[in-house]
């Protein structure tokens, strides 16, 4: 009994994250920097310069030993724009883990330098990074229990 | 799980880095959002106020000794994670922890 009470406490509810915003040029990106890094998510716009940022984070990325590493579209305003991030990603064997969308409540929430989950909880933009969230829980929580603990 | 947030500067990775961990806080994790942006403004979009904005102390450069072996560089901490977070981390909305670790990877220089 109290070793299943031990395991619930410790179990996904407790879980430590960390979450780090990196700096935006990946010159810096360096073995010693993403060390333990486990996930790696890759902003984008839907635009090719953005795009091509993408191409060139993930495979060093992945060349420095992240397990998982995906794009996340952003400011997506349409079909199409999805699509541009689609097919861009599908081409260079990136895999999609969100797809957020253009959200007016983003720009209100920084015009008032408010969080966007204090200006609007239930906007959209939240809605799709819950799905991200998800995401994470769900496939990064099982590559865990390598004995890596630190 | 250790996540972090990379792409062009105005993707939108900021907000997205700050709406990801208030969610995760949310669902009862524990989480730790490390700001390691030049212009770190992380705390604000995760809902700080001025004021605690005001107290943040940037995590000085000596916390991490570089280790280079042949190619490979490491970053080693000087003290115990528990110390480095109890200092420098500061309470953001929904229980995470901020900390700003600007510069830090530069130590050694490379």
């Amino acid at each position: 009994m109290r070793g299943l009470l031990g395991e619930l406490a410790t179990g996904k509810q407790g879980e430590e994250v960390t979450i780090t915003d990196m700096e935006a040029s990946i010159e810096h990106m360096s073995r010693a920097t993403v060390r333990h890094v486990e996930g790696m998510l890759v902003v984008t716009e839907p635009y090719f310069r953005s795009l091509e940022t993408v191409g060139r984070i993930a495979p060093l990325a992945r060349e420095l030993g992240i397990e998982h590493v995906w794009a996340v579209a952003n400011k997506v305003r349409g079909h199409r724009d999805e699509e541009i991030i689609r097919s861009y990603c599908a081409d260079h064997g990136i895999e999609v883990g969100g797809v957020v969308q253009w959200d007016e409540a983003i720009q209100e929430a920084d015009r008032e330098g408010r969080a966007l989950m204090d200006y609007e909880p239930a906007a959209p933009a939240v809605v799709s990074i819950e799905r991200i969230a998800d995401l994470l829980e769900q496939r990064v929580d099982q590559t865990r229990g390598n004995g890596r603990g630190d | 799980m250790k996540i972090a947030v990379a792409g062009k500067g105005g993707s939108g990775k900021t907000t997205i880095s700050a709406t990801l961990t208030r969610v995760l806080a949310r669902r009862g994790h524990r989480v730790t959002a490390i700001d390691g942006d030049p212009n770190p403004n992380l705390g604000t979009a995760l809902g700080m106020s001025r004021e605690q904005l005001g107290e943040l102390v940037r995590v000085p450069k000596e916390i991490m000794e570089v280790k280079e072996e042949g190619e490979r560089r490491t970053l080693v901490l000087t003290r115990p994670v528990e110390e480095i977070t109890a200092e420098y981390g500061t309470e953001a909305p929904d229980g995470v922890n901020l900390m700003v670790m600007t510069g830090v990877d530069h130590a050694g220089g490379g």
